[in-house]
């Protein structure tokens, strides 16, 4: 009996412990340094989405950039083409990498202090998350 | 196990094991290139004058007496351009230090509109030193893109606009000819793994 309580205390725990995920996470987020002459960086990372429904984002902004758009490289038959796309969807449960050669976030107009890069992702107009960041030099 | 039966067997077990020793100390088949497409003939580059990061013209003469890796791409492309830059930059110095002779490496702008000059000079050096770009009016860039079957196209967007463009990179032989090509996607070990093997085969046609 004291066995099959600890079992059912234990499965109470991991049951907690899953639920107690973070709804949406970012990670491994990297902003590159902007490249002097076009004076803008790319952004790069993951996005878990914890949640039961799915999710999509729509915005990102920095109060280090004056604008970020979402945009997609595809290269097919030799031809690199960047298009902007209207969010960020990422399926129930599931994630979305944002890497070199696909989806990226493209940074513009930087400010001139970016020892941190501070980046604020949104749902519509419900701000989800915020991260900050260090520059990464390539 | 009957006597002939083992005999057989036992030749055959020497047997196996001469064939895997000569494999073992066999010199090492020539070397191909891994990733890159070599040209059945190498092709003369067309004739061209494009501008260089000082202002000056530039012709196919830019390409003799030496190896050239040759990029299209934009400054205004914050993913793909950059990342073949710092790739085949990673590549020219990987080379360098196991000293193999480097390739230089050359981009050709084909947004002439934001990317004059200056702009050019200040992106071009941040991969490093010794690189070259270069642009032009459209028309002049035609002049070198139409016979090499290098596609670029400018594409109005809500806000601005982008240049889609192809993605291989050329290596250009010293006497300024189209030698072979990487199609991508490109890699810092496809490069330095192929470029030595390409440039030695030109030596050894030669």
């Amino acid at each position: 009996m004291r066995i099959l309580l600890f079992a059912l205390c234990l499965s109470f725990l991991v049951a907690c412990a899953a639920d107690d995920r973070a709804p949406v996470v970012l990670e491994d987020v990297v902003v590159t340094e902007p490249r002097p002459g076009a004076n803008m960086s790319a952004g790069y990372l993951r996005i878990s989405n914890n949640r039961g429904e799915p999710l999509a984002i729509t915005r990102v902004e920095s109060p280090q950039f004056g604008k970020i758009e979402i945009h997609e490289t595809t290269t097919i038959d030799g031809v690199s083409r960047m298009r902007p796309i209207p969010a960020l969807e990422v399926p129930p449960n599931g994630s979305v990498v944002l890497e070199r050669g696909g989806l990226h976030l493209m940074l513009m107009r930087p400010i001139e202090d970016l020892s941190r890069v501070q980046l604020d992702f949104y749902a519509g107009d419900e701000l989800l998350l915020s991260v900050d960041t260090e520059i990464t030099a390539d | 196990m009957n006597k002939p039966v083992a005999i057989v067997l036992l030749v055959l077990a020497m047997l196996t094991g001469i064939g895997l020793a000569l494999t073992l100390v066999a010199p090492p088949a020539p070397s191909l290139p891994q990733t890159a497409t070599v040209l059945p003939e190498p092709a003369e580059l067309p004739e061209f004058s494009l501008i260089d990061t000082s202002g000056s013209e530039r012709s196919r003469a830019l390409f003799r007496d030496d190896w050239h890796l040759l990029f299209f791409g934009f400054t205004h492309c914050p993913d793909i351009c950059p990342m073949t830059l710092a790739t085949l930059s990673s590549a020219q110095r990987e080379l360098a230090e196991s000293g193999e002779s480097v390739p230089r490496i050359v981009l050709v702008s084909v947004d002439p509109e934001r990317d004059t000059p200056e702009v050019l000079d200040e992106y071009i050096g941040h991969f490093g030193d010794g690189h070259i770009a270069l642009t032009g009016p459209e028309p002049a860039l035609r002049e070198l893109t139409g016979p090499l079957h290098i596609y670029f196209n400018k594409v109005a967007l809500e806000d601005g606009y982008t240049m889609d463009h192809s993605s291989v990179v050329l290596l250009v032989d010293p006497e300024g000819r189209f030698h072979s090509l990487f199609s991508g996607p490109h890699t810092v070990d496809n490069f330095v793994h192929d470029l030595p093997i390409l440039m030695n085969l030109q030596a050894a046609v030669r």
